[in-house]
C-alpha cells in the first residue's frame, strides 16, 4: 500500500497532492475569470457525488489497486536498465569518439534534461498513438477510454499490460538518452531536478496536468494548442464522437500530433462525451477492464 | 627483535569491528604484531626465541623490486642474476635508503639469498603469446626488454618494467601462498604440526607454512597497528615514523616494510570503501595465534578446518586486490586512449601519452596474468578477460600483437577499432565487478551511471494518458 500512497506523495506522480491542489486553483480560476461561472456552481461541481462515485469513477478505483499488486512485477525490467544503459554506453564507442574537453555543467544538465523530456514526450506520443492503431494493443488501451467520467485518478485506469509497455518504453528512452549522453558528457550528467523531479515535469503538473482527466475543460490559445497538450485537448482525445476518434495522443507536446496529422484543437464552450460508442454498463466491472468483454 | 611499544594509533573502525567479528568468532584473542610468537616444539635445542621465519619472502620481495629497476638498464645478465642467480651479494636496488628512511639492508644476503625462478608458477600463461610458461615469459621478456630502450617498446606499446613486475608478484608471490602454503602445505600429512618444519629448525611445518604465506603478501608486522594510509606511506618511502617500528632509526625489509601486493591493498582500502589490508592481516594474526594455541601438537581435523577458514579470507580478499588493480589499470588505459584520440585529432604529439598508455597497459597486462595464477580454475572469466585485454595494447593502425614467431618476433594483425578497444576496457571493468565484485573501483569509468539510472528509474512512471 505504501506504493498507493506514494502516487499522491511523491512529487514524480501527477497525483502528488500538491498538483491536485494547483489544479484546483487554476480550475477555480478558470471557471470564475473566463466562464463567469458562480462559485457555488464551481464548489458543487468539484464535490459532485455523481461524478466521484459513479460506475466509472469506481471502477478507476479498483483498477487503481489492482495495478498496485501487478506494478511489482514490474521490478525486473528496471533492473534490466542498467544493462542496457552500459549497452548503448558502450556500443557508443564503435560510433563516435569520446570527447575529451569538457563543456559547463549546467549546460550539460540542460542538455540532459531537454533531451530527456522531448525523448519521453516522443516516446509516449508514440506508443499512445500505436496503443489506438494497432487493434491489439487497443484491446488493452480501451480500459482506459471506457471511463465516461473522467477525474484525475482516470491517470490510473489502465490496463495492467499497458502499464508494462510504458515501463518498456521508459526503460528503453531512459537507457538511449543515458548511455548516450554519458558518452558525450561523462559524469556532468544530471537532470534539472525541482522536488527531485524533472523540472520539465514538475513544471507540466504544477500548471494544471491533472484537469486533464476532468470535466473542466480549460484550453489554451489555439496556436499554442498546437505546441502543447490543453486539457480540453485531451478531453477531445476521450471523445465519444467518431470525429475525435485518433486525435491528440500527445502527453505534454502537441508538436507530434501536429505533424502527424491528429491534432485537434478546443472549440469554445466544447461539450464533449466521454467513453466508448455502445459501451454498455459492464465495461466498467474490473473482470471486464482486465480480460474484455 | 621487536621492542613492543604501545603508541595510540589511529586504527579505522573498521579494523576494530573486523577484529571483534573475528575474535568473538574464536577463542584467542588476536595478536596485533606478526612476530615473537613463542617455540612451541619441546625438542627445540638452538638458539631462536621465536618461532617466526619468513626472511626468504622478503628477499623475494627485494628481489622483485631491484629488478624492476634493472629492467630499463637493459643489462640482461643482471636481470638473471637477480631472478634466477644465487648470490648473496647482490645489490638491494630497491628500496633503498631516500632522506631518513634508512633502509637496513643493502644486500640481499642480509635477509636470505633465495631466488625467484624457482618460486615462479611452471604452469602455461595463456594471456601472453608463444604458448610459453612462466619461467620461459620472465626470460622472454628480458630477452625483450634488453632489446627495448629503456624496457620500454613504444612500437608495440610494451612497458617491460610494469609487466615483469606485475606478473612476478602473480607468479610468484600469489601463486606461492595461495596455490601452495595456503593450498596443499594445509592437508594433515603435509608438514604437520607436531613436527619441525626441518631437523633442527624452531618452527613447526605449520608455523612455517603460515609464515611463508605471510611474507608472500609483503605487509610490514605491525600492519595491524597501522592505517592503510601508513602502510602506503611506508611502501612509498614518505613515513619512516610509521615505518620503524621498533625505534633503532633504520627500516627493516624484513620486518617493517611494504611491498607487493600487500601496498596495493593499503592503496585501495587508504579510500575508505574496503578493508582487504586489515583483513589479510588479521587473518594471518588469526591463524598464527592459533598455531601458538596448538603448542605442536598436530592439528586436528577441524583445527586444520579453522586454519582453512582463514586462509580462505585471505585468499578472497588477495583475489580481490589484484582484481581491483585490473579495474583500476582498465580505466587508466581507457583514459589515456581518450587522450591521445583527442591528440592525433589535433595533431599533435602523442609520445608522452604513448608511454602512459603503455605504462598503464603493462600493470593492466601484468595484474591480468597475475589473477589468473592463484590455481584456481576461472574458466570462461579467464578466456573473456584475455580476450578483451588481448596480448598486446591497441596500436595506431588498428592492430595488436596476436602471436610470437619461431624467431621470437611479435605478429601483429588487424583488430577493434580504437573505441572498440575502449569498449574493451569498460567490459574488463565490468567483468571485475561481476565475477570479483570489486568495490574501491578506482578509475570506474561508468562511475555515477547507476546512480543516474536508478534515480530515472524511479521516475519511470507507468502513468499514461
Amino acid at each position: 500500500m505504501t506504493d498507493f500512497f506514494a502516487n499522491f506523495l511523491n512529487p514524480e506522480k501527477r497525483l502528488f497532492v500538491g498538483y491536485l491542489i494547483s489544479a484546483a486553483f487554476i480550475a477555480i480560476i478558470w471557471i470564475r475569470m473566463v466562464q463567469k461561472k458562480p462559485l457555488a456552481n464551481i464548489v458543487s461541481g468539484f464535490f459532485n457525488s455523481n461524478i466521484w462515485f459513479s460506475k466509472s469513477a469506481i471502477a478507476d478505483y479498483k483498477l487503481m489497486v489492482f495495478n498496485q499488486f501487478f506494478i511489482k512485477l514490474l521490478a525486473p525490467i528496471l533492473v534490466g536498465q542498467l544493462a542496457l544503459t552500459l549497452f548503448v554506453f558502450e556500443n557508443m564507442h564503435l560510433l563516435f569518439s569520446r570527447p575529451s574537453t569538457s563543456i559547463p555543467v549546467w549546460m550539460v544538465m540542460l542538455i540532459f534534461t531537454s533531451v530527456l523530456f522531448i525523448l519521453d514526450d516522443f516516446s509516449r506520443y508514440l506508443l499512445h498513438r500505436l496503443m489506438h492503431r494497432i487493434p491489439l494493443l487497443w484491446r488493452f488501451h480501451k480500459a482506459h477510454h471506457s471511463a465516461t467520467n473522467l477525474t484525475p485518478l482516470t491517470v490510473l485506469r489502465t490496463h495492467p499490460i499497458e502499464a508494462v509497455l510504458f515501463s518498456l518504453r521508459a526503460v528503453i528512452v531512459h537507457s538511449l538518452c543515458l548511455g548516450v549522453c554519458f558518452f558525450f558528457f561523462a559524469g556532468s550528467v544530471s537532470l534539472i531536478e525541482i522536488f527531485g523531479s524533472s523540472m520539465f515535469v514538475v513544471i507540466f503538473h504544477s500548471l494544471g496536468s491533472n484537469l486533464r482527466h476532468s470535466h473542466v475543460n480549460l484550453s489554451y490559445w489555439n496556436w499554442l494548442e498546437k505546441i502543447i497538450v490543453s486539457p480540453a485537448q485531451h478531453q477531445i482525445h476521450h471523445s465519444i464522437n467518431p470525429k475525435h476518434y485518433d486525435s491528440n495522443f500527445g502527453a505534454i507536446l502537441a508538436i507530434w500530433d501536429n505533424l502527424g496529422d491528429s491534432c485537434i484543437v478546443s472549440e469554445k464552450n466544447q461539450e464533449i462525451k466521454f467513453g466508448l460508442k455502445g459501451q454498455s454498463e459492464k465495461a466498467h466491472n474490473l473482470k471486464n477492464l482486465i480480460i474484455g468483454s | 627483535m621487536f621492542n613492543k611499544r604501545f603508541t595510540a594509533k589511529a586504527v579505522p573502525l573498521t579494523v576494530v569491528l573486523t577484529s571483534a567479528i573475528l575474535i568473538s568468532s574464536s577463542s584467542f584473542a588476536r595478536s596485533n604484531v606478526y612476530a615473537d610468537f613463542p617455540i612451541t616444539l619441546k625438542d627445540y635445542s638452538g638458539s631462536a626465541t621465536t618461532s617466526v621465519s619468513y626472511k626468504g619472502q622478503m628477499a623475494r620481495h627485494a628481489l622483485e623490486s631491484s629488478l624492476k629497476k634493472l629492467i630499463s638498464k637493459g643489462d640482461v645478465s643482471a636481470m638473471q642474476s637477480y631472478y634466477s642467480g644465487g648470490s648473496a651479494d647482490r645489490a638491494i636496488i630497491a628500496p633503498a635508503t631516500k632522506g631518513d628512511f634508512v633502509i637496513m639492508q643493502s644486500t640481499i644476503g642480509e635477509l636470505s639469498s633465495k631466488n625467484l625462478s624457482g618460486k615462479t608458477y611452471k604452469g602455461l600463461i595463456p594471456g601472453w603469446p608463444g604458448n610459453m610458461t612462466g619461467p620461459e615469459v620472465v626470460a622472454f621478456m628480458f630477452e625483450k626488454a634488453a632489446d627495448a630502450e629503456g624496457g620500454y617498446d613504444a612500437a608495440h606499446a610494451y612497458d617491460y618494467t610494469q609487466l615483469v613486475s606485475k606478473f612476478l608478484m602473480g607468479a610468484v608471490m600469489y601463486n606461492q601462498a595461495v596455490d601452495n602454503y595456503l593450498d596443499e602445505k594445509l592437508e594433515a600429512d603435509t608438514k604437520p604440526n607436531n613436527k619441525p618444519y626441518k631437523d633442527g629448525a624452531a618452527y613447526t611445518g605449520k608455523e612455517h607454512v603460515w609464515d611463508e604465506a605471510f611474507g608472500y603478501f609483503g605487509a610490514p608486522s605491525h600492519t595491524l597497528t597501522l592505517t592503510a594510509q601508513d602502510v602506503y606511506n611506508i611502501a612509498k618511502q614518505k613515513d619512516v615514523t610509521a615505518a620503524d617500528y621498533n625505534y633503532d632509526g633504520k627500516v627493516d625489509l624484513y620486518k617493517e616494510m611494504a611491498f607487493g601486493h600487500a601496498y596495493y591493498a593499503s592503496s585501495f582500502d587508504k579510500g575508505g570503501k574496503t578493508t582487504y589490508l586489515h583483513d589479510i592481516v588479521g587473518a594471518y594474526m588469526d591463524g598464527r595465534d592459533m598455531l601458538v594455541a596448538a603448542n605442536a601438537t598436530a592439528l586436528s581435523n577441524s583445527e586444520r578446518d579453522q586454519l582453512k577458514a582463514y586462509a580462505q579470507v585471505i585468499k578472497t580478499n588477495w583475489e580481490k586486490v589484484i582484481a581491483e588493480a585490473v579495474f583500476k589499470y582498465a580505466g587508466e588505459t581507457y583514459e589515456d586512449m581518450v587522450k591521445i584520440e583527442a591528440i592525433l585529432e589535433s595533431n599533435g604529439d602523442v609520445s608522452k601519452a604513448w608511454r602512459n598508455y603503455s605504462k598503464h597497459w603493462g600493470e593492466l597486462k601484468g595484474f591480468a596474468l597475475a589473477l589468473q595464477v592463484g590455481g584456481k580454475d576461472m574458466g570462461a572469466t579467464s578466456v573473456r578477460l584475455n580476450r578483451l585485454i588481448g596480448h598486446s595494447p591497441l596500436l595506431l593502425g588498428n592492430t595488436q600483437v596476436t602471436g610470437v614467431d619461431s624467431n621470437g618476433e611479435y605478429i601483429q594483425s588487424n583488430s577493434e577499432s580504437w573505441g572498440g578497444y575502449m569498449a574493451h576496457m569498460l567490459k574488463v571493468q565490468n567483468l571485475m565487478v561481476d565475477e570479483f565484485a570489486v568495490v574501491a573501483k578506482s578509475h570506474d569509468q561508468t562511475a555515477g551511471l547507476a546512480a543516474l539510472v536508478d534515480s530515472l528509474g524511479a521516475k519511470s512512471s507507468a502513468e499514461n494518458d
